[in-house]
């Protein structure tokens, strides 16, 4: 459900019936703004998006611009990924987007590929999306019949196919390169970086491009609106809007499209509806399970945009706003999501395969009552001996949460602990 | 070339040199698992994480993963550093069983040695959490795994992949579960199988052969060659005669590839490693031995080479030199065919003898290690001047046949087992149309009950000996221990026999030997027996062979 109160930039027409479709997505203008893009030069259409700030909304909000200007000048084949693992515990929006504008995102994913000259898109979409990518299977077989993809598109000297592939329920083949291993058929291990910064090194070696479904489907609409009007919708350094994915304590939960910056509280009071039955807000989850939780005062006068999180000590990340009222234990919420993180370690590199496992055992002892003082500090510890010490980001993923609750909600471990 | 400081020492070192391999040529060691210079960088084990400054900014690197830069500032003993390697030991003991006291591993084991350099913390574990996992494992025909020492560190399968190109082995599972297992419905059974033991860091994965067998540090170590095939791949023989508990005759434990980057880099074949056990195998030949005198006679070697000598003469007396037939072996060291070829060639003017027969060129050949030509010796023996019988190819082939069909009136033979070669029938019409068989051998075999005289020869590990590989590298072998019972070395047979015929042979040792090999033959005129040092050196005007990186298959990772 896209939420009320919502600007609808992206979600323009999630409520028209059989969006789907391609004849009716085409009357609402669909493949238009590809049509405009490939009348431009392809470092063009990379410009305009730079230009636009339009920020990747899959987790580390790196400018997308940017990043398609790091494929190597005379490297080929190329490829863009587009990232629909959706597995960050509290988003749930990318899931929206291909259920209501197929086309859009494909759009989006076929401007990129141009932009890069790519000869092939795969769109990946977590296993237990089925319907999804139904829906998406669908799109791709009507826009392939109406020549959008496949050979010389729209006339020009440019072809380009799409792959649909289905992951099979595992959180890291969301991590890019993890995904991309698991597209040549491997285990979704991340791989070293360096060398293997996808845009330079990634599908069977070949530059690539991994952009989250949201960051795509933004595409075509920087073409549409022209990337200053663009830009000027969010804040600064943050184009647009952003799809707020609001869970948790609030009476309206549901995805939001706002702008860039919109203020936390807002999101929470004014479009969630506020907190039910009356109970006091204690923490925010302000971007996904993997960033550091805030306590309700620093919740106040927090503009949601990806600068502005990080100077609050947290991160924007997947914009999945999760709201925890006071009922909520916060040992039990740590519990809850250490879980989520030793299970889904790939177990490649020791801190985090070891280091999560660890962090469960003593996360259990608070709730079972056999917790000491000193598993705090051993906790914390832990989570410090993973930060940062790891081949991919998931060991930040679980080592910031900890850190944050442990620091911020002492007091409630302290409570659980035996002495 | 970039020019770096490492804790505080400056260094130049050739371009593309990571920090591992940096280090070490301070002699530095940073700790590490995953990392292996002979397979791709994995970065996974973290364990060798170290500070790196540059331009000013402080981070911490995983050494393995960082190339040395000018201008780098590395620190490998701080505190920071310190700290960090003692919290990835940490991670690794959590769930390690302490078997240390049974394990194989102990004493040369990278967790143990680490956790005593680095580590020392008392374990924050409850031994009753400890997560279980599969022990003895029988992985494949020699090598055995024991999960629950496993460190992930994925050297085993990478090996496997990259090396190898078979892929028996994976990581399955993930997060916590994931364990190093065959793959499904696989067997590690390739021909380099025991090269994971030696990866492995740990005691994951043993040597069915040495498991068990001895505690590493009472063992003693000495350099040698393999001398299974024509590759002569650079080897230690880890050996130890105090202890006899389990195997009373066994005196080598164990054998180990040493590096050597132009012949067999860090592998050697399974074939190989397991050669060993014919120098201790109780069919030993440890004494002369006659077939022609009754039953329960032991002869002296001397008696054997004075009845020898007079068929000999007798032969050469009644039909000339043409009437004496040596089948010798590609086998024996330079110093063995230099006296041999003295005392036949120059001296009785034999012509028929050669050493290169068509059974022993049989063997399995791969673009790894393995060669086809199953001696250690055969081009050794053309330097020297031992050409094909008749002018080419496999001239002993015929030579034989010549035997057989008896054109000669005493055959020496050198090592070669006829009796597993030849068929019955031949064989006896070998003995029937002969008058003389001499055999020279290393174990009891058909052919030593056929001959007439037999004398016992010491083998590869029991003496010194130089040997020139395909490739043209001259390496040598070491004495590790003496000659079971009254084996002989071959060239100190043939000196005695020289003794009768008046050859001057005034040498007592390799060295000697070799060094009048140096001074006489052209290809080796460059050489001394200590120029050879432990990795070998190249004939005369052939000129060293490419540094290879050994890699028959595509790493997982690599584009
Ligand atoms: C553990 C982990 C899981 C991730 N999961 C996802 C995911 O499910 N979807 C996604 O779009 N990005 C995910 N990412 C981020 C991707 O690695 C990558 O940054 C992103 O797809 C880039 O797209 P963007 O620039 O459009 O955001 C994950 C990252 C990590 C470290
Ligand atoms: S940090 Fe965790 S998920 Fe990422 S590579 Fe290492 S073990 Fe795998
Ligand atoms: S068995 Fe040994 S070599 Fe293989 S992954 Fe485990 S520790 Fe590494
Ligand atoms: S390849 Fe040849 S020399 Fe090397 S270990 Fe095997 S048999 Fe010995």
């Amino acid at each position: 459900m896209i939420g009320n109160g919502s600007v609808r930039l992206l979600s323009k027409n999630f409520d028209v019936p059989n969006m789907a479709t391609l004849d009716v997505a085409m009357k609402h203008g669909a493949y238009d703004m590809l049509k405009r893009a490939m009348k431009l030069k392809p470092e063009e259409v990379t410009e305009l998006v730079k230009a636009s700030g339009l920020r990747g909304h899959g987790g580390a909000g790196f400018s997308a611009g940017t990043k398609w200007g790091f494929v190597p000048k005379d490297k080929f084949p190329r490829y863009v990924c587009v990232n629909g693992d959706e597995s960050e515990p509290g988003t749930c929006k990318d899931r929206l987007i291909i259920e209501r504008d197929p086309h859009l995102m494909l759009e989006g994913a076929l401007i990129c590929a141009y932009a890069v000259q790519a000869e092939r898109i795969y769109i990946y979409i977590r296993g237990e999306y089925y319907y999804p990518a139904k829906v998406m299977a669908e799109a791709i077989k009507q826009a392939q019949a109406k020549g959008f993809i496949g050979q010389k598109i729209l006339g020009s000297d440019w072809s380009c196919t799409v792959h649909l592939q289905n992951g099979a329920g595992a959180y890291i083949c969301g991590e890019e390169t993890g995904l991309i291993e698991s597209l040549e058929g491997k285990k979704g291990w991340p791989r070293l970086k360096p060398p293997f910064y996808p845009a330079a090194i990634g599908l069977w070696g070949a530059p690539t491009i991994v952009n989250n479904v949201e960051t795509l489907a933004f595409v075509p609409r920087i073409l549409d609106i022209g990337p200053e009007k663009f830009a000027a919708m969010g804040s600064p350094k943050n184009g647009g809007t952003g799809l707020f994915s609001l869970s948790g304590h609030v009476n309206k939960p549901g995805v939001y499209e706002l702008p860039m910056g919109t203020l936390l509280t807002d999101l929470i009071h004014k479009h969630g509806g506020g907190i039910p039955n009356g109970k006091k807000l204690k923490a925010v989850i302000p971007g996904g399970s993997s960033s550091h939780i805030l306590t309700a005062d620093e919740c106040e006068n927090l503009p949601l945009d990806f600068e502005s999180v990080a100077a609050r000590g947290s991160m924007l990340g997947s914009a999945a706003v999760m709201v925890i009222d006071e009922t909520v234990s916060i040992p039990q919420l740590m519990h809850w999501m250490v879980r989520f993180y030793a299970h889904e370690s790939c177990g490649q590199c020791t801190p985090c395969r070891e280091g999560t496992d660890w962090l469960l055992r003593l996360s259990k002892k608070f709730l079972e009552g056999t917790a000491r003082k000193r598993d705090i500090d051993d906790m914390w510890q832990l989570a410090d001996n993973i930060d940062g010490k790891t081949i991919c980001a998931l060991g930040q993923a679980v080592a910031w949460p900890t850190k944050s609750y442990l620091v911020k909600f002492r007091h409630e471990f302290e409570a659980l602990c035996r002495n | 070339m970039p020019w770096l400081e490492i804790d505080g020492k400056p260094v130049e070192v050739p371009a593309n040199l990571n920090l591992i391999e940096a280090a070490r040529l301070l002699n530095v060691e940073i700790p590490h698992y995953c990392y292996h210079a002979g397979l791709t960088v994995v970065g996974s084990c973290r364990m060798c994480q170290v500070e790196v400054e540059i331009g000013g900014r402080k981070s911490i690197a995983i050494a393995c993963n960082t190339k040395a830069a000018d201008g780098m500032k590395v620190t490998t003993k701080s505190e920071t550093v310190q700290k960090l390697r003692r919290s990835i030991l940490e991670f690794y003991l959590q769930h390690h069983p302490l078997d240390c006291p049974i394990c194989d591993d102990a004493g040369e084991c990278d967790l143990q040695n680490y956790y005593m350099e680095h580590g020392l913390h008392d374990s924050r574990m409850p031994l009753e959490e400890k997560k279980h996992k599969h022990k003895v494992v029988e992985v494949g025909p020699h090598v055995v795994l024991d999960s629950e020492r496993c460190v992930l560190c994925s050297r085993c399968v990478r090996f496997c992949r990259e090396i190898t190109g078979t892929d028996e082995l994976g990581i399955f599972g993930h997060g916590r579960d994931a364990e190093l297992l065959n793959a499904p419905g696989r067997k590690l059974d390739n021909d380099y199988s025991g090269c994971v033991v030696d990866l492995c860091p740990v005691g994951a994965l043993t040597d069915k052969d040495f498991r068990f067998r001895r505690r590493v540090w009472y063992m003693k170590r000495t350099a040698s060659i393999c001398t299974g095939c024509s590759r002569g791949c650079n080897i230690f023989v880890d050996w130890e005669t105090d202890r006899r508990y389990k195997d009373p005759v066994r005196r080598i434990q164990r054998l180990k590839p040493r590096y050597n980057e132009q012949v067999n880099e860090w592998w050697m074949c399974d074939q190989g490693r397991h050669g060993y056990s014919l120098v201790d195998s109780p069919d030993r030949l440890t004494v002369p031995k006659t077939n022609a005198q009754g039953n329960g006679h032991t002869p002296t070697v001397d008696e054997v080479i004075a009845r020898a000598t007079a068929k000999i003469e007798a032969a050469i007396e009644k039909h000339g030199a043409s009437s004496i037939a040596v089948l010798a072996s590609a086998a024996s060291s330079h110093e063995d065919l230099f006296a041999l070829r003295k005392l036949f060639v120059e001296t009785l003017k034999v012509q028929n003898l050669d050493c290169t027969f068509s059974f022993e060129m049989k063997g399995k050949e791969d673009e790894i290690l393995m060669r086809a030509d199953l001696t250690p010796n055969r081009r050794g023996a053309l330097e020297l001047g031992i050409k094909p019988w008749g002018g080419e190819g496999q001239g002993g082939d015929d030579l034989l046949n010549a035997a057989v069909e008896g054109e000669f009136d005493v055959v020496i033979v050198v090592r070669h087992d006829l009796s597993s070669l030849l068929s019955e029938r031949v064989l006896t019409k070998l003995r029937k149309n002969s008058g003389y068989i001499l055999y020279l051998g290393t174990h009891h075999n058909g052919f030593a009950e056929l001959a007439d005289d037999v004398l016992p020869l010491a083998m590869w590990a029991e003496r010194d000996g130089s040997y020139t590989n395909f490739q043209g590298r001259v390496q040598k072998t070491n004495h590790v221990f003496d000659p079971k019972g009254f084996a002989l070395f071959e060239w100190e047979i043939w000196k005695k026999f020289g003794a009768n015929f008046g050859v001057e042979l005034s040498e007592s040792s390799c060295f000697d030997l070799f060094n009048s090999i140096g001074r006489s033959v052209e290809a080796f005129s460059a050489l001394t027996w200590d120029s050879l040092g432990a990795k070998g050196a190249m004939l005369n005007g052939v000129p060293e062979p490419p540094h290879r990186r050994i890699q028959t298959s595509r790493p997982l990772a690599a584009y």
